[in-house]
C-alpha cells in the first residue's frame, strides 16, 4: 500500500483486484480528491480517518456531473436516488470511494454500457411498492444535513415532488402548501415516514383517518387544514 | 278337654255399618251446630273397633275396600247435601262467611272420620298406594266446593279489598281466613293461591292504582304526590301484614310501586312547577329527602334524580362565573381594585354554592355515589372555565391571598379561618390546573413573606399542611421549602448581627436585613444590572463577607428587586419616614446630589429597563403621595420629563408606606407551567414505557392521562410529546403495527 501525501490520489491494492476494468479510467476522471474540508468531515476527523483508511476520496458535485453526463442522465433524474440507495450513499451529493465501489461490485457494474442499462433496471425499481418505501425512508437520512436530526422543509418539499412524481399521491402539493404556511420548521424522520404510510392507506375523502389514532400531530393539522378549508369533504359518522 | 277356639261371627257389611253410621251422624249434627255431646272414648273406640273388625276379617267378608270408598262417599254426600246448597246462593261477605265456616268444619269432619278409620291407613291404604284418608277428603272439597265457588270467592275478597281502599271498614280476620284457604288448598305449594286469586288481585290493584295516579297526577304537586304515594305504600304493606299471604308482598309493593310512581316518574320530576329541580333550588330538605327514598326503588330513578341535580348544579355555577365576567368587561382594566372584588366575591360565593350543597348530598341523597359524583363534575365543569380573564385557579389563589396576608379584606375569628382555608383546599380538588394553582401561590406566597405581609405563620402551615393531604408531598414541597427559608433566615440574621458587632469595621452604619432564598424552592426572579446606591454598596459587602464563614460553597444572587428600604426624607416642614422598595430608594437618593434630573439621567443611573423606571416615577409621584414633583405636570410618564424633590410634601403621618404598583406576571406565569408540563409528560410517558416495554397508542395516552394528577393533559400535547419522544429515540414505532410503540433503552 503505497501512502501519499493528503489531497492526492491514493493508488491501492484495492485497485488491483479490480484488474482491468474499462470503468477504471473514468473512475480516475470522476474521483477528485477533495481536500480537507472541513465543513465535509472536519479538520481532525479528516486527518484521522486519512491515517486510518486511506480510502477516504469522494465524488462530489463536479465528479457526479461527469458521471451524469456518461450515463446520459440528468443529475437531477430520480434514478440517481436509487442509484444512491444502492450504494448506501450517507448524503446526496457525495459518494465516497467505498460506498461507489461497493455499490457498483453489488449491482455487477464492470461498464459504463452496463451501468447505462442497470438504470432502467433502477426505475423499475421505484414500481415496487417494497422498494418504494425502501428508497423513500432512506432518502429522508440521504437529503438531510450531515449532523442534523431533522430535514430542511424546502429540501422535504423538494424530495417529496420528486418521489411523489413516481408514485402519484394527489394531495402531496396541498401537503407541501400546507407546510409553507403552518409549519415553517423542519420535518422529523418519524413525519417523513408516516407521511408515506398516510399516502398510501388513507383514502382521498379521509374517511378512514383517526385523530385519535397514533398519526404524528403534523398530520392532524394538515387533516384540519384540509377539512376547514373544503379541500377536502369528510363524510360525516 | 279341649276347648274350641272362639271364632267370631262374621260382621255382615250393613250391619257393621250401622254403628259406623251412628258415629256419622253424630258427627254431622255437631257440625251443624245442634245440641250434641261430643263424642267420648268408648264411642270412639267403639267404631275405630268396628272398622277394624271388619278390616280383619276374611274374604268374603273382608269389606276393607268398601269401608274406604263408603268413607268418601259420607263426605261426598255431606258435601253435596250440606255444604253445597249452604254456599250456592250466597254472595260477597255472606258467602265468605259461610266458606270459612264449611271449611273449618270440613277439616273437623276429616279429622275425626280419619280417626274411626285410621286402621285402613296401616295396611290396605298402603299395600294399594291409594291416597290417604285424609287425602281424599281434602280432595273432595277441592273438587266440589273449592273450585265451584273460588271464582266468586276471589271476586268478592277483591271487591272488599278494594272498599277498604277507598276508605271503608272491613272484616279483617274474615279476609285472612278466606285467603288462607287458597293457601291451604295447594298443601305446599302456592300455585293455587298465584292462579286463583294473587294474579287476579295483582290486576286489580293495578287499575285501581293506575286510575288514581291518573287523577292525583292532574291534580297534585309534586311533594304532594308523593305524600299519596308514601301512604299508599304504608296501607298496601299494612294489607300484606294483616290479611294477604307473605310472598304477596313484593309482588304487590312492585305492582302499586309501578303505577304510581314508574309510570309518571319523568313527568314528576320534570314538573316546571314542583318538580325536582325546583325543590333543589328552594332547599327543600324534606321533599327532597322523600323523593330519594322514593325514587331509589325505581330502576334509573336514581340516575335520572342526579343528572338532574347535576344539572342544576353546573347551571348556578356558571351564573356566578357570568357574573363575575360580566364585572369584568364592565370595568375598564385599570381598575383592577374593582375587578379584584369580584374575584374575591366569585370564590367566596362558589364556596357558598358548596356548602349549600354538601347537606343535600350528604342527608337528602345520603352521600350517594351518584350524587357525589354528580356535585363533583358539575363543579368540574363550571370551575374549569376561565373568568373574567383568568384561571379559577389563580383566582383561588388570589382568595388565599387575601385571607392570609395583613390588612385583607377578610377578617375572621380563628376558627373561621381554618374553616375557610379548609373550604378554599377542597374546591382546588376540583380544578383541573393545579400545577397553575402552585405557580401563582408560589408568587403570592413570596410577596407575603418578603415584604412581611404574612398574617399568621401558622395560617400557613396550616394550609399547607391541607394541600398535601389532598395532593401529596410532592405539590407542596417548594412552599413548604420557602417558609422554612424564612425560619432560617432569621437565625442567620441573628448570626449576622453578633458578626458585626464582633467585627465592628464591617458594620456599614446602617440597617441590613438579609433574607437567603434556596433556589428552585422560590419563583424565579429576573437578576439585573442595577446600580446599587454607593450608601449601600457597604452593607452588600459586609454580608458578602459574612456568609460564607457560615456555609461553604454557595453562591449569593442578590436580588435588589425584592427589597425594601426605610429612608427618612427631610421635607421643609417634616421629616418623615417613607416605607418604599430599594428600587425607590435608590430613586430618591439620586435626589441627594442633585436638584434636578431627567428621566434618561434617572435610567442611566440606575441602569433599568423603561418599564421599571416608568414604574418607580409614577409611584413618586402619579399616585398617592407625591415626593417628587414632575415637569410637565400631567399624571404620565414620559421619557422627556423632568423631576424635582417636592419639599413642600407633607402628611399628618411620620410614616408613610409608598406602594408600588406589582406587574401583572400571569403571562410570564402560564409560560413557565406550560413548559414545565412539556417535562412532566415526557417524564411520565418514559416513565410508562420504562415499565411496559411495548405499548399501544391508545393505551399509552389513556395510562398517561390517568398518572397525571396535577393537571389535566391536552391530548394534542400528549401526543406531540410522544413524537419528540421518538425524534430523541426514547421511543420508536413498531415497523409492522405503526400504532404500537417500544421502549428503546
Amino acid at each position: 500500500m503505497e501512502e501519499e501525501e493528503a489531497g492526492t490520489m491514493v493508488h491501492t491494492n484495492f485497485y488491483c483486484h479490480l484488474g482491468n476494468w474499462g470503468i477504471l479510467k473514468k473512475l480516475e476522471q470522476w474521483f477528485i480528491p477533495i481536500s480537507m474540508s472541513p465543513w465535509k468531515l472536519g479538520e481532525k476527523a479528516a486527518l484521522q480517518a486519512l491515517k486510518a483508511n486511506p480510502y477516504v476520496d469522494m465524488i462530489v458535485v463536479d465528479g457526479i456531473s461527469l458521471l451524469c453526463t456518461d450515463l446520459q442522465v440528468d443529475p437531477q433524474d430520480i434514478v440517481m436516488l436509487v442509484v444512491s440507495w444502492h450504494m448506501k450513499a450517507a448524503t446526496m451529493c457525495e459518494f465516497s470511494r467505498q460506498e461507489f465501489i461497493g455499490g457498483l461490485q453489488s449491482l455487477g457494474i464492470d461498464t459504463i454500457e452496463k451501468f447505462r442499462e442497470k438504470l432502467s433496471y433502477m426505475r423499475s425499481e421505484l414500481r415496487d411498492d417494497q422498494r418504494f418505501r425502501e428508497i423513500y425512508n432512506f432518502s429522508f437520512g440521504w437529503a438531510k444535513e450531515k449532523g442534523q436530526k431533522s430535514l430542511a422543509l424546502e429540501t422535504a418539499i423538494g424530495m417529496w415532488q420528486l418521489l411523489f412524481a413516481e408514485w402519484h399521491w394527489p394531495l402531496v402539493d396541498h401537503w407541501c402548501q400546507f407546510l409553507q404556511l403552518k409549519h415553517n420548521k423542519a420535518i422529523s424522520r418519524d413525519t417523513w415516514s408516516q407521511l408515506l404510510e398516510f399516502a398510501k392507506t388513507i383514502d382521498l375523502q379521509l374517511s378512514n383517518y383517526d385523530e385519535e389514532g397514533a398519526w404524528p400531530y403534523l398530520i392532524d393539522e394538515f387533516v384540519e387544514y384540509l377539512t376547514e378549508n373544503g379541500i377536502v369533504q369528510r363524510p360525516q359518522n | 278337654m279341649k276347648r274350641k277356639r272362639a271364632v267370631p261371627k262374621p260382621i255382615l257389611f250393613s250391619e257393621g255399618w250401622e254403628v259406623i253410621e251412628q258415629g256419622v251422624t253424630k258427627m254431622k249434627r255437631i257440625l251443624e251446630g245442634l245440641p250434641e255431646p261430643p263424642f267420648t272414648c268408648e264411642e270412639y273406640m267403639k267404631i275405630y273397633t268396628r272398622i277394624h273388625d271388619m278390616c280383619i276379617q276374611r274374604s268374603p267378608h273382608d269389606t276393607t275396600e268398601k269401608l274406604y270408598t263408603k268413607y268418601k262417599e259420607v263426605i261426598m254426600e255431606y258435601i253435596t247435601s250440606v255444604v253445597l246448597p249452604s254456599l250456592k246462593d250466597k254472595h260477597d261477605e255472606f258467602l265468605l262467611r259461610e266458606l270459612v265456616i264449611r271449611w273449618s268444619n270440613h277439616k273437623v269432619m276429616s279429622k275425626w272420620l280419619s280417626r274411626f278409620f285410621s286402621y285402613l291407613n296401616r295396611f290396605f291404604i298402603k299395600r294399594n298406594s291409594l291416597p290417604s284418608l285424609d287425602e281424599v277428603a281434602f280432595t273432595c272439597f277441592r273438587d266440589q266446593v273449592y273450585k265451584e265457588t273460588k271464582g266468586k270467592v276471589k271476586d268478592a275478597v277483591i271487591s272488599l279489598i278494594d272498599q277498604e281502599r277507598g276508605g271503608e271498614q272491613i272484616d279483617r280476620g274474615l279476609l285472612k281466613n278466606v285467603i288462607e284457604i287458597f293457601v291451604e288448598i295447594g298443601t305446599g305449594k302456592m300455585d293455587y293461591y298465584k292462579n286463583d286469586f294473587e294474579e287476579e288481585m295483582l290486576k286489580e290493584t293495578a287499575s285501581y292504582y293506575s286510575r288514581k295516579a291518573s287523577n292525583w297526577i292532574l291534580i297534585e304537586s309534586f311533594p304532594d304526590y308523593m305524600l299519596k304515594v308514601e301512604e299508599c305504600l304504608r296501607k298496601e304493606k299494612d294489607r300484606v301484614v294483616h290479611y294477604l299471604h307473605a310472598t304477596s308482598g313484593p309482588k304487590l309493593i312492585e305492582q302499586v310501586r309501578h303505577e304510581v310512581l314508574c309510570v309518571y316518574s319523568s313527568q314528576l320530576l320534570e314538573n316546571e312547577k314542583s318538580g325536582c329541580c325546583v325543590l333543589i333550588q328552594e332547599h327543600k330538605v324534606d321533599d327532597l329527602s322523600r323523593m330519594y327514598k322514593l325514587f331509589s326503588k325505581i330502576d334509573d330513578g336514581l340516575c335520572r334524580i342526579s343528572q338532574i341535580y347535576k344539572k342544576h348544579v353546573t347551571v348556578e355555577g356558571t351564573i356566578l362565573v357570568k357574573k363575575a365576567d360580566d364585572v369584568a368587561s364592565n370595568k375598564e382594566a385599570e381598575k383592577r381594585v374593582v375587578v379584584g372584588l369580584q374575584e374575591q366575591t366569585f370564590v367566596r360565593e362558589v364556596i357558598e354554592l358548596h356548602d349549600k350543597n354538601m347537606p343535600l348530598v350528604n342527608d337528602c341523597f345520603q352521600n350517594h355515589t351518584l350524587f357525589r359524583k354528580a356535585l363533583k363534575e358539575a363543579f368540574e365543569i363550571f370551575l374549569n372555565k376561565t373568568v373574567a380573564g383568568s384561571s379559577t385557579a389563580e383566582l383561588l389563589v388570589n382568595y388565599c391571598d387575601n385571607i392570609l396576608k395583613k390588612g385583607g379584606s377578610e377578617k375572621h375569628s380563628d376558627e373561621a379561618i381554618e374553616q375557610i382555608l379548609e373550604k378554599a383546599v377542597n374546591l382546588l380538588g376540583y380544578i383541573y390546573d393545579k400545577d397553575l394553582f402552585v405557580e401563582f401561590y408560589r408568587k403570592k406566597l413570596a410577596r407575603r413573606l418578603l415584604f412581611d405581609k404574612s398574617a399568621n405563620e401558622d395560617y400557613e402551615r396550616s394550609i399547607l399542611t391541607k394541600l398535601k393531604q389532598q395532593n401529596g408531598a410532592h405539590f407542596t414541597s417548594k412552599l413548604e421549602g420557602m417558609v422554612t427559608d424564612m425560619t432560617l433566615a432569621r437565625e442567620t440574621q441573628a448570626d449576622f448581627k453578633e458578626y458585626l458587632q464582633c467585627n465592628p469595621r464591617t458594620n456599614p452604619g446602617i440597617d441590613l436585613s438579609v433574607t437567603v432564598l434556596t433556589t428552585g424552592f422560590w419563583p424565579s426572579y429576573r437578576s439585573s444590572d442595577f446600580h446599587l446606591p454607593f450608601e449601600m454598596t457597604k452593607c452588600i459587602q459586609a454580608f458578602t463577607e459574612f456568609y460564607p464563614t457560615k456555609t461553604n460553597s454557595r453562591k449569593l444572587t442578590w436580588i435588589y428587586s425584592l427589597g425594601t428600604c426605610n429612608i427618612t426624607a427631610k421635607f421643609e416642614l417634616q421629616t418623615i419616614e417613607l416605607i418604599v422598595t430599594t428600587y425607590q430608594a435608590a430613586v430618591l437618593l439620586l435626589f441627594n446630589d442633585s436638584n434636578r434630573l431627567s428621566y434618561s439621567e434617572i435610567m442611566s443611573q440606575l441602569n433599568l429597563v423603561d418599564d421599571d423606571v416608568v414604574r418607580l416615577l409614577q409611584s413618586l409621584c402619579c399616585l398617592k403621595y407625591k415626593i417628587l414633583n414632575k415637569e410637565p405636570n400631567i399624571n404620565s410618564i414620559s421619557s422627556d420629563d423632568v423631576f424635582a424633590f417636592n419639599s413642600k410634601f407633607t402628611n399628618k403621618m411620620r410614616r408613610i408606606k409608598i406602594p408600588l404598583p406589582i406587574v401583572d406576571e400571569k403571562k410570564k406565569i402560564l409560560e413557565v407551567v406550560d413548559k414545565d408540563r412539556k417535562y412532566v409528560v415526557d417524564a411520565c410517558l418514559i416513565r410508562i414505557m420504562k415499565s411496559r416495554k411495548v405499548l399501544n397508542h391508545q393505551q399509552l395516552i389513556t395510562e398517561c392521562v390517568e398518572q397525571l394528577k396535577v393537571f389535566k393533559p391536552d391530548l394534542k400535547l400528549i401526543k406531540k410529546r410522544i413524537e419528540d419522544l421518538i425524534n430523541r429515540e426514547y421511543l420508536e414505532r413498531d415497523s409492522e403495527n405503526l400504532n404500537l410503540y417500544r421502549y428503546l433503552a
